[in-house]
């Protein structure tokens, strides 16, 4: 196999962002056209992964063991096509102004695919940078103050992570002599304190992009200032490349140490679920809301990373999915609701159930999937979430959990108590705008979520195909 | 295959209902109502049925539906009293109203035919999502917090349940090897003294959340006396008792040496509950608290039938789960009537309503001297069962059993007298319609029928709770 053809959902993207940058060139101002090329490409970087995908190829290593193709990081082709895709969609029409607005998603996607098949230190840095540019311009898109606070303090926080980041993998290059994961674990046995520092450094690193409790003081800034569609990619597409990032680096380069980072993995993912959740359930913007729970499904996240289980890195790769869906649905509404204009309180959503019924049972929808209720896809990755975590004997975890969804249900309830609010204001639904993009993004978030809380075996077996880490237990 | 039916009629209904106009929709609701009352009809003259297919293969999880003599009559109970709810509720609600209703029978038949832990989850966190949407929705000015207080209470209890199910399947695999949440072949589950206490609490405390039992009742004054009276009589008809068929469907076989292990305690608590209730409905002065305070009492007593171990014990908890569902589920509705009709709930501003109502005061008084155990109607079969189990155990708690009983026939005469009888003070009401006559008159048969012929349920019941009790003779050590 060459690179050129396991790569392709990588070119594909790659050269549907150069076609849009000249279609940026050639069209008029304010043109739908780079975003129609955005879209092609991402339905045709999603046509190539599935294509790879039914070859059942065995995985590969490029690029002198840079690179490594394979189920795993096909499965985080799917999640990110889908969170580019929807976000070009989101974008359609409150962000037109911008033109560049789709080659920087996609720029970004193509960070977080690279993130999927890193296998070594280099490549991993390359993406998490890849990833954070076009968002750092991205968060600041909205020419308005909030806009650039969120901007500015996104990449001010943002680069000094990165440097963390580098720090640390310079001193895990120092300590193993190498750069590629798998030659890690001849080293760790040596036990030396450049390494452990090296991999805290790192940790830090990805923990702040993955919004881990003490690292998440960025997000609700950020996620409140920026744009609704931008928010939605930062929710769904950079949770996903810096878990899978996450889980890669352990898996391969640190899995005969798990005693060195299993247990503050564990202590941190409780306290973030906690702390997320509580945060969370205070919040009355909705951005800032899913802000914080967004937090919180971190914490989740770490769970099935914390364990070190082949069954938590199952999970984890599964909970992206219907959370992701969640996120894409939920964004959806709210940009029918700001039509881009302002920043939607849950003060906007009284009413919507009498005025906007469908709108309304559909934001149910995505509501009951965050906070897990069976029938929706949440409940099924918090389901194999508690798998992992009772299988690796840590109830600790599998408690934690529960009170986090818990606390993160009564963030939820709040905005749909608001729907059935009969007094409602006469601001609210003012702005009310639906094009027929949001109600694409709608209609695949309502049909997968609820698809994944019925019948998710096809995921489930793919997962399973996915994260094969035979070497784990 | 029916059994899939019986689940597929009130979902499809209830999209239909969503879908036609608002004016409709109770007729719409309505007809699907009766179309599930003649699938169970089928299931009824097919006898036991049994669904087994893989649902997530991956985990051993099975769409395994099955009904059986425990599940075969509340899933009938299901249908009887949905239907009633729904002749019950007001025309003029909208129809996301009989959307719920419908989506609520769904769950509750779900719960009742699952026998997979995790699709009997799955049926039981459903279960919650109607009935909050219905109290946010379409009840009084307490209902939002009441519906807050229904759903966090029933979450604590269920997400820690969750916790318990997947614990229970982890600790199959430590001896057998693969994953399963069959109920039937997680009997033999081995648990550590370290780990049984935490895993039977968290199953309990579910259980005890939904039923629900003294100390745990916290949702229940509010949600049961806010909530429009056709959503309380399935709440208190219905929804109740899934939680004791979670005692009788999942603890018994799985937990039955912790169940021997903590008999006196379990004893005590429903006991308390027995008396608690009883006693707080004697001295209630709305009507629907009276009554709610009731169904709790009648908890506690379904509970110490379940928890007295006795083959007599369990059989009559599990006739007085029909038998209750059917006469407090009615009591709800006639309590309805009666609020329609004079615009409160309070025992001291009503009175003499028989004067101009005698056919609403003659169905109050048979459904109430149904809810105190008369001789010939079905309470009384199931009490006597219950305390025949007690007595068998330990003869203290039949006469706590009893003593409630005469509580039982104070606090409904109270509520009968001061609602219908004494002097009349609000303004004059009109009668029961013929219609009204016609579903209520139905139901009051049904009740009757129980009474005169209790074996048509107990002789079904018995064989399926034979093999539960075997169970606890085997497991339990020594047998009662």
């Amino acid at each position: 196999m060459s690179a050129t053809s396991t790569m392709l959902p990588e070119y594909v993207i790659l050269g549907t962002l150069l076609i849009a940058m000249l279609g940026i060139m050639v069209s008029r101002a304010h043109s739908t056209l780079p975003s129609w090329i955005g879209l092609l490409g991402t339905i045709g970087g999603l046509w190539a992964t599935a294509d790879l995908w039914s070859r059942h190829l065995k995985p590969v290593l490029l690029f002198n063991q840079s690179l490594s193709v394979d189920n795993y990081s096909l499965f985080v082709d799917f999640l990110v096509m889908i969170a580019a895709g929807s976000t070009i969609l989101l974008g359609w029409q409150g962000e037109r102004e911008h033109d560049e607005f789709p080659v920087l998603v996609l720029l970004s996607a193509l960070g977080m695919m690279t993130l999927g098949m890193s296998a070594n230190l280099i490549t991993l840095f390359l993406g998490v940078e890849i990833l954070s540019l076009p968002l750092y311009i991205l968060a600041a898109s909205h020419r308005d103050p909030l806009g650039g606070e969120a901007g500015l303090k996104y990449f001010l926080l943002g680069a000094f992570s990165s440097g963390i980041l580098l720090f640390g993998l310079a001193l895990i290059y120092g300590a193993t002599g190498s750069m590629t994961f798998t030659d890690f674990a001849a080293a760790v046995s040596s036990n030396s304190p450049i390494l452990a520092a090296g991999l805290m450094l790192a940790l830090v690193g990805i923990l702040f992009k993955l919004a881990i409790v003490p690292f998440h003081m960025w997000v609700p800034d950020v996620y409140e200032g920026s744009p609704d569609a931008v928010t939605s990619f930062m929710a769904f597409g950079t949770k996903v490349g810096a878990a899978v990032i996450l889980l890669r680096f352990l898996a391969y380069g640190f899995y005969l140490s798990p005693d060195a980072w299993g247990p503050l993995l564990g202590y941190l993912a409780l306290l973030t679920m906690i702390v997320g959740n509580l945060v969370a359930l205070t919040q009355t913007n909705l951005k800032r809301l899913f802000g914080y729970s967004g937090i919180g499904h971190a914490g989740f996240l770490l769970i099935g990373v914390a364990v070190h289980t082949v069954v938590g890195a199952r999970a984890m790769l599964f909970y992206l999915l219907p959370y992701g869906l969640a996120v894409i649905g939920a964004f959806a509404i709210i940009t029918m609701i700001s039509n881009g204009e302002k920043n939607v309180t849950i003060h906007d959503l009284e009413g919507l159930a009498h005025k906007k019924p469908w709108a309304a049972a559909l934001f149910i929808v995505f509501m009951l999937s965050f906070a897990g209720i069976p029938l929706t896809g949440g409940f099924i990755g918090k389901f194999y979430l508690l798998q992992a975590a009772l299988f690796a004997h840590q109830p600790g975890l599998a408690v934690g959990l529960v009170v986090g969804t818990f606390l993160g249900l009564g963030a939820y309830l709040r905005p749909l108590q608001a729907m059935f609010r009969r007094e409602s204001n006469e601001q609210a639904l003012a702005g009310w705008n639906v094009n027929w993009a949001q109600i694409v993004v709608l209609v695949v978030a309502v049909v997968g979520t609820i698809g994944l809380g019925v019948y998710p075996t096809p995921v489930v077996h793919m997962v399973n195909q996915s994260a094969n880490f035979f070497w784990l237990h | 295959m029916v059994l899939v039916w019986l689940l597929a009629i009130p979902l499809i209904g209830g999209f239909v209902v969503l879908f036609s106009g608002d004016r409709a929709a109770k007729g719409v609701a309505v007809g699907f109502g009766l179309i599930e009352i003649i699938a169970f009809v089928v299931l009824l003259a097919h006898g036991p049925a049994n669904i087994n297919v893989p649902w997530i293969p991956e985990w051993g999880v099975r769409f395994h539906l099955g009904a059986d003599g425990l599940s075969l009559f509340l899933i009938g109970l299901t249908a009887v009293m949905t239907v009633m709810a729904l002749f019950a509720s007001s025309k003029t609600y909208r129809r996301s109203y009989f959307f719920w209703i419908l989506f609520l029978e769904f769950g509750m038949a779900g719960v009742f035919e699952s026998l997979d832990l995790m699709l009997f989850y799955v049926f039981w966190e459903v279960i919650l999502i109607p009935i909050f949407f219905l109290l946010t929705g379409y009840s009084g000015s307490r209902g939002r917090p009441a519906a807050m207080k229904w759903l966090i209470m029933n979450l604590v209890g269920s997400l820690f349940m969750l916790i318990g199910i997947v614990a229970v399947a982890v600790l199959h695999t430590q001896p057998f090897g693969a994953l399963t949440f069959e109920i039937g072949q997680l009997t033999h589950v081995p648990m550590s003294a370290a780990v049984a206490p935490w895993v039977f609490a968290s199953f309990f405390l579910a259980f005890a959340i939904k039923a629900p039992l003294w100390p745990f009742h916290g949702w229940m004054p509010d949600a049961y006396s806010d909530a429009p009276a056709p959503v309380t009589s399935l709440l208190a008809g219905v929804m109740s008792k899934a939680g004791i068929y979670g005692f009788l469907r999942i603890m018994l076989p799985i937990f039955m040496p912790q169940m021997r292990q903590y008999q006196t305690g379990l004893l005590i608590f429903a006991a308390i509950g027995l008396l608690y209730g009883a006693f707080m409905a004697l001295r209630q002065k709305d009507m629907k608290m009276a009554s709610a305070y009731a169904s709790l009492s009648h908890m506690g007593m379904m509970a110490l039938g379940v928890f007295s171990l006795t083959e007599a014990g369990i059989l009559g908890a599990t006739f007085l789960m029909v038998a209750h569902g059917l006469i407090i589920g009615g009591l709800f509705v006639v309590l309805g009537f009666a609020e329609e009709r004079t615009k409160t709930r309070e025992i001291g501003a009503m009175g003499g309503l028989n004067d101009d109502a005698p056919r609403l005061a003659a169905y109050f008084l048979f459904f109430a001297l149904a809810a105190l155990g008369l001789p010939g109607l079905p309470g009384f079969v199931g009490e006597y069962l219950i305390i025949q189990g007690l007595v068998a155990h330990d003869v203290v708690f039949a006469v706590i059993a009893g003593i409630v009983l005469i509580v039982a026939a104070w606090y409904m005469i109270r509520l009968f007298q001061g609602v219908m009888q004494s002097v009349r003070k609000g303004p004059r009401i009109l009668d029961l319609t013929a219609m009204q006559v016609g579903y209520i008159g139905t139901l009051a048969l049904l009740v009757l029928l129980l009474g005169v012929w209790p074996a048509g349920i107990t002789s079904h019941a018995a064989p399926t709770l034979y093999h539960a009790v075997h169970l606890l003779a085997t497991k339990g050590g020594a047998s009662s």
